[in-house]
């Protein structure tokens, strides 16, 4: 189960390179924190915390339906806890919020159960001598596909069993406490999980009555409807829509901290002070940035092992990247990304983005220097623990002709 | 092993936006077509092995719990397998080695991708993510080899046309072009120096399955069995010092350990045909010279000479490939599948002719996960 959960971190970030290739564990092996925001299993590692709460996420993600979200994309925004200034374990964590929007389509059971609530009706599906609601595509005893039949259930039903949510997030269905309860509708012989609005703990019990009372707008999605005890139920006239609901959208957004470990905050006080510090490997060759640990000899690396390297590399190889206009896209030029190994460094930097050399000027062996920042304006906001290359572009202001002639190309390394 | 793998069974949806099926439907459908193809039922399936590329693509959580009455599981094992980009390879060699060690007598594996529930765009770069995306971080290694292999800058051009010209000989394909000449791939757009537009695979939704099974279980199979003559996988470290991702050491040793294990001593002689894992078309060369069959810095050749087309003297990606059609998780299982096809001969349109050993292959993360297996008609292939 955690194998799988993290490999699901490496998503959230989309940050490919470092973690698919990092393999397990993804303990950071020898590195402590000293706060830890989350705290799930006794483990510290941020990691499997932020896969935990992308999963509870998700879970609410199946439950929650924004209407008229734009269109996709992964954006990551930070909002810094440090700027400026020493880097000391006590002034992270750095927060950050991962935001996707994601359509579904619902396909033809899940997709009419939608609709009916649009419409101020809940279906369920037959399925043997049962009516399962909400409904399913296969019969969840033998996997057999089921047939299109639908039965009206509710509006009223029962509670088998409940929760309180004595502190909703901004995420829940309701914005106030409430309880989710299993409510079995009446005529339906399954339950529903679901919200039931209640005036506090005590006015909701296992066997009571509950009523559907669907939202002024509805959309399509379970949230268009919640349950209210029967007594409190308002007559509800409901105008049916148009069509069919095939595609719904579901934003998930997940706030979360993290922590530097220790490798990773001498890095990024590097960063701001105008060095790139790396960390030399059992073999000789230096990992930049340093993981804190080798990843061939399988060793911790500490601050023993840090080694600063010059600002001044070679090209191993460039791209020149057309930025298709997407929505959310930020860049309307082409732009090239060139991949510099520096000197002494064992591993090339990710694409560093090269805006003042023209193209046609550029070529590999090139050698440039890192042009820092002034020290005020370096930020290290975008430092995390798995993917720590982005900052450099926040610290340097651009890469110059180091007025050296050109590597020849036979002398170039051939990681890329 | 305890017990050889043979494959009895395939299936496959169409790889364009499915906006009729759920997630759901859409692996049942690619399930109940292999199981079709192999003339059982979900009765008959002693496990369920399922792949697919990372949940945050369609942001469901945990599917292969959700899908289990999709695909017939209630009652039974499921084990999902997640190797990045190469996952549905890797779950289908999982599978295989189910079945050979014995566990179990027939086996029902998935994988899929419904990208269009994700609408795929942290693939392409900038944006709000500010990434490098998946072209922008592949075209520097492609540049470089091209500058080490010295070849022409139109071999790129060569295999996407002539991928997307076979992917019009396959019903299934998502984009296929069947006039497309390399000139005209020359001219489109170039999105990542050095990849054009139409060197580039489509953001896909679909998904494949396979029902393999014992030497008992083929005996009884209303199919032609196609058996697993070897399999390897095989990981590196994504980014570490000297490494080199063009020809990187994992993919040459996953091929080395494969070919050593079938007892093939010179693969482009004894392989009749593959399926590469192509997402841009100049892995084509790439992969020829990662995985051995071509002499290093030559395998841009193989594009040069037409040896890689159908008719040539090793096709590649004969129902299009990657170029054609990218449902990531379903794209490595494909890679495997479509040999199984071709030793049957029923790939239709884009059948090799006599194709007797197949090498199907899928790669994931930043070149650094391979998957690989050699199947053939006969279960003990003369390779002298």
């Amino acid at each position: 189960m955690f194998t799988y959960r993290l490999e699901l971190t490496n998503s959230c970030f989309g940050s490919f390179f470092p973690h698919l290739g990092r393999g397990l564990p993804l303990r950071h092996e020898g590195s402590t924190k000293p706060s830890k925001p989350f705290d799930f299993f006794g483990s510290e590692c941020v990691d499997l915390a932020l896969v935990v709460a992308a999963f509870v996420l998700a879970e609410i993600d199946q439950a929650w339906d924004r209407p008229g979200q734009d269109p996709p994309y992964l954006m990551v925004h930070y909002e810094p806890s440090s700027k400026q200034g020493a880097v000391t374990m006590s002034e992270f964590p750095i927060s950050f919020t991962l935001e996707f929007p994601y359509t579904r389509t619902p396909g033809p059971v899940i997709g009419r159960f939608l609709t009916g609530l649009r419409d101020g009706r809940i279906l369920g599906i037959r399925s043997g001598d049962r009516i399962l609601c909400p409904p399913m595509e296969f019969d969840p005893d033998t996997c057999e596909t089921l047939a299109l039949d639908f039965v009206d259930v509710g509006p009223s039903g029962t509670v088998e069993n409940w929760t309180w949510i004595a502190e909703p997030t901004s995420k829940h269905p309701i914005q106030e406490p409430f309880a989710f309860a299993l409510v079995k509708l009446d005529g339906a012989d399954t339950v529903m999980t679901h919200a039931v609005k209640a005036s506090g703990p005590e006015a909701i019990s296992t066997g009571m009555r509950v009523t559907a009372q669907f939202r002024e707008e509805r959309v399509g999605a379970v949230t268009d409807v919640y349950f209210v005890p029967e007594a409190d139920a308002e007559k509800q006239s409901i105008e049916p829509g148009e069509g069919e609901v095939e595609i719904t959208t579901h934003t998930i957004s997940l706030p979360y901290t993290d922590t530097l470990y220790p490798h990773s905050a001498r890095f990024a006080q590097g960063l701001l002070d105008g060095k790139f510090i790396g960390q030399r490997t059992r073999d000789g060759t230096v990992s930049f940035p340093g993981k804190g640990y080798d990843a061939l000899a399988r060793v911790v690396l500490t601050e023993a092992d840090d080694v600063e390297l010059p600002p001044v590399g070679t090209v191993l190889s460039y791209t020149t990247i057309a930025p298709i206009q997407y929505k959310g896209q930020t860049e309307t030029e082409p732009y090239l990304t060139a991949i510099i190994i520096l000197d002494g460094a064992g591993q090339t930097l990710t694409p560093q983005d090269i805006r003042n050399i023209p193209t046609d000027e550029f070529r590999v062996g090139m050698r440039l220097r890192a042009v820092f920042k002034p020290a005020a304006e370096r930020d290290i906001d975008n430092v995390d623990n798995d993917w720590m290359y982005p900052s450099i572009g926040n610290v340097v202001d651009h890469w110059e002709s180091s007025g050296e002639p050109d590597c020849p190309l036979d002398e170039l390394p051939e990681s890329v | 092993m305890a017990e050889r793998c043979a494959v009895i069974g395939i299936g496959q949806t169409d790889f364009k936006t499915r906006l009729d099926l759920s997630m759901d439907g859409l692996v049942r459908w690619a399930a109940l077509e292999a199981l079709e193809d192999a003339g059982l039922t979900f009765d008959d399936i002693d496990a369920v092995v399922i792949g697919k590329a990372p949940d945050a693509l369609e942001g469901v959580i945990m599917p292969e719990l959700s899908l289990c009455d999709a695909l017939g599981a209630i009652g039974k094992p499921i084990h999902r397998v997640h190797t990045a980009g190469s996952v549905g390879g890797s779950t289908a060699v999982s599978a295989s080695t189910m079945i050979e060690s014995g566990m179990y007598n027939t086996v029902l594996t998935v994988a899929y991708e419904k990208l269009s529930d994700g609408n795929f765009m942290w693939a392409l770069s900038g944006g709000r993510s500010g990434g490098a995306g998946a072209g922008g971080s592949f075209a520097p290694w492609i540049r470089n080899y091209i500058r080490r292999s010295g070849a022409p800058d139109d071999i790129g051009c060569k295999v996407a046309a002539k991928d997307r010209r076979n992917g019009a000989k396959n019903p299934h394909s998502h984009v296929s072009q069947a006039d497309l000449t390399p000139e005209v791939v020359a001219e489109s757009p170039m999105i990542w120096d050095p990849i054009h537009f139409l060197e580039v695979c489509p953001s896909s939704d679909g998904a494949a399955a396979m029902v393999m099974t014992n030497a008992e279980g083929a005996k009884r199979s209303i199919q032609k069995p196609a058996w697993v003559i070897s399999h390897a996988k095989r990981t590196e470290f994504g980014v570490f010092p000297g490494r080199d991702p063009v020809i990187p050491v994992a993919g040459m040793e996953c091929a080395r350990a494969l070919y050593k294990k079938a007892g093939i001593t010179d693969p482009r002689r004894q392989i009749d045909c593959a399926e590469l894992y192509v997402p841009f078309s100049w892995f084509e060369p790439m992969w020829l010279e990662t995985h051995l069959i071509a002499q290093p810095g030559e395998g841009w050749k193989m594009v040069e000479t037409g040896a890689t087309e159908i008719g040539g003297d090793f096709p590649v990606n004969m129902s299009g490939g990657v170029i054609c059609s990218n449902p990531i998780g379903a794209t490595g299982m494909l890679r495997l599948l479509e040999p199984v096809n071709q030793v049957r001969g029923t790939a239709g349109d884009y059948q090799v002719e006599g194709a007797k050993v197949a090498l199907g292959q899928a790669f994931g993360g930043p070149n650094n996960y391979f998957a690989m297996w050699i199947v053939s008609s006969e279960p003990d292939p003369d390779f002298s």
